[in-house]
C-alpha cells in the first residue's frame, strides 16, 4: 500500500520548484521533510492537500488528508476545544476533546478564547485539532515552529501518540532536534 | 483623559444634558414666541397633554408598525439575496447597478412615485424597506467576502460540512457588517418614514400628525412628537441591535 507521487512538475513563473519529481510514500509512514528554504517543502504539501494545481504528474486521490498549516488558522474567538470540535464531532464529543487537549495544553486553558494563549499554545492546537480530524494522512507544515525545546519534545510524543497508525508527513528546519524519533528523512 | 468611573460618567452625562436643555430653555425666552420655538417646558406640556390620548397612540403605533415591517422586511430580504448575490456572482452583478441607483435617487422622489403607484397607506412600509434594503445587501455581501481565506482554505482542507463553515466562519466575519448597515439603517428608516409620512398624510401616522401640527402652528406639538420620534428610534434601535448581537455571538 503506497502513496505515489509521480513525475510531478511545477514553477512558479520562470522558477522551476520540481521537474520530474518522484516520491512514494508507504502508508502508514512516518515521514520527516527537510529541504533549505525555498525549495518546495510547502508547495509540496499544499500539492498534495489539493490546494496548488501542479502542471503536471499525478498525486495519490481519494486520501483524506488533515493538516497544520504554516500559519495556525484557527477561529477567532472560539476555545480550543471548539477548535477541535470544529473539524470533527459535536457537542457529545466536548469532554473527549477536552481530554485530548489536556495531553498538550494545561486544563485551565482549553475553554479560553484562542486569543487569550500565547502562541506557542496556539500552534498546539494547530496541531491538535489536526490529529483530531478525521483523515487517512496527516500534512504538517513546520509544526514545531514557536516551540521551546521542552514543548516541542512534549508535541512530537503527542504527535506520534495520536497519529495511530495514520501516514505522517511534516515538514522541518529542527532535524537535529527529532533525532530520538523514528522519523524516515526526506529531502529535496 | 483620566478614565472616569460609571458613576461619574452618569454625573457627566447628566450635567450635559442639563446644560444643553438650559441653552434651549434660554434660546427659546430669548425668541420669546413659542409658535416659533418652543421651550423645554412647553414642549413636555404638549407632550404630556397627548400622552394619555387614544390618537397619540394610535399615530405612535401606526408610524411604528409601519416603520419596523419595513425594516425588518428589508433585513430578511436583503440577508437572503445578499448571502445569494454572494453564492451566485451573476446575481450580484445584476444587482450592483440597480441597487446603487436606489441608493443614490433622493428620497422625495420615491414618496412621489410611491404616492402615485401605490398611495399613502403603503408609503412608509415601502419608504423604510427601500432605504435599508440596500445596506442590508450590500453589508451582506461585503461581510461574507471578507471571511478569512485561510480559514476557509483549512475547513475545505479538513472536510468541514458547509453549515459549520457558515456558522464559524461566515456568520462571525459578517456580523460587524450587519450591525453597522442596521444601525445606519435604523435612523435612516425613522427620518425617510417620518418624512414620507408628513407628504403623503397617511392616517394614523406620527407624520400627519406633524403636518397638522404645521397647519395649525402647533410648534409645541411639533417639538413633542419629534421627540416621541427620537425616543421610538433609539428603542426600536437597542432592541433590534439587541437581538442582532444576540445572534451573532
Amino acid at each position: 500500500m503506497e502513496l505515489p507521487i509521480r513525475n510531478l512538475c511545477h514553477s512558479f513563473g520562470d522558477k522551476v520548484i520540481f521537474q520530474d519529481f518522484n516520491l512514494t510514500l508507504q502508508i502508514g509512514g512516518l515521514y520527516g521533510l527537510t529541504a533549505p528554504s525555498g525549495r518546495g517543502k510547502t508547495t509540496l504539501l499544499r500539492i498534495l492537500m489539493g490546494l496548488i494545481p501542479p502542471d503536471s504528474g499525478s498525486i495519490p486521490t481519494n486520501v483524506r488528508y488533515s493538516a497544520v498549516f504554516q500559519t495556525d488558522r484557527l477561529l477567532p474567538g472560539a476555545t480550543p476545544v471548539t477548535q477541535l470540535l470544529f473539524v470533527r464531532g459535536g457537542k457529545a464529543d466536548r469532554e473527549a476533546a477536552r481530554e485530548f487537549l489536556s495531553a498538550l495544553l494545561p486544563s485551565d486553558s482549553l475553554l479560553q478564547p484562542i486569543e487569550t494563549l500565547s502562541g506557542g499554545m496556539q500552534r498546539r492546537v494547530a496541531i491538535a485539532r489536526a490529529l483530531w480530524a478525521e483523515s487517512d494522512c496527516i500534512l504538517m507544515d513546520e509544526p514545531f515552529t514557536g516551540l521551546d525545546a521542552d514543548t516541542l519534545h512534549q508535541t512530537a510524543a503527542f504527535i506520534l501518540a495520536k497519529r495511530q497508525g495514520r501516514t505522517l508527513l511534516l515538514s522541518t528546519h529542527q532535524k537535529e532536534l527529532l533525532q530520538a524519533y523514528p522519523f524516515q528523512w526526506l529531502t529535496l | 483623559m483620566k478614565p472616569a468611573n460609571p458613576s461619574h460618567r452618569f454625573l457627566r452625562g447628566l450635567l450635559v444634558a442639563l446644560f444643553w436643555l438650559g441653552v434651549w430653555q434660554a434660546s427659546s425666552m430669548l425668541v420669546g414666541k413659542p409658535v416659533l420655538f418652543a421651550s423645554p417646558l412647553d414642549t413636555l406640556g404638549s407632550l404630556l397633554r397627548m400622552l394619555p390620548t387614544a390618537g397619540f397612540w394610535q399615530s405612535v403605533g401606526g408610524s411604528l408598525c409601519r416603520v419596523a415591517l419595513g425594516f425588518l422586511l428589508a433585513l430578511i430580504l436583503g440577508l437572503a439575496i445578499g448571502i445569494l448575490a454572494f453564492r451566485f456572482s451573476v446575481l450580484r452583478a445584476l444587482l450592483a447597478p440597480l441597487l446603487t441607483l436606489v441608493k443614490t435617487v433622493p428620497v422625495a422622489s420615491f414618496i412621489i412615485l410611491i404616492l402615485v403607484w401605490f398611495g399613502a397607506s403603503e408609503l412608509t412600509v415601502i419608504v423604510s424597506f427601500l432605504i435599508v434594503f440596500p445596506q442590508i445587501f450590500f453589508a451582506t455581501v461585503s461581510g461574507l467576502s471578507s471571511a478569512d481565506g485561510e480559514l476557509l482554505e483549512m475547513a475545505r482542507v479538513l472536510r468541514v460540512p458547509g453549515g459549520r463553515i457558515a456558522w464559524r466562519i461566515y456568520r462571525p466575519s459578517m456580523m460587524p457588517y450587519l450591525l453597522g448597515a442596521c444601525t445606519s439603517g435604523l435612523g435612516m428608516s425613522w427620518k425617510a418614514g417620518i418624512a414620507a409620512e408628513v407628504i403623503g398624510t397617511p392616517l394614523h401616522s406620527i407624520g400627519e400628525q406633524m403636518y397638522l401640527a404645521k397647519v395649525y402652528l402647533a410648534t409645541p406639538e411639533l417639538f413633542g412628537w419629534t421627540l416621541t420620534v427620537i425616543v421610538l428610534s433609539l428603542l426600536f434601535e437597542k432592541a433590534v441591535l439587541g437581538i442582532l448581537r444576540r445572534v451573532g455571538r
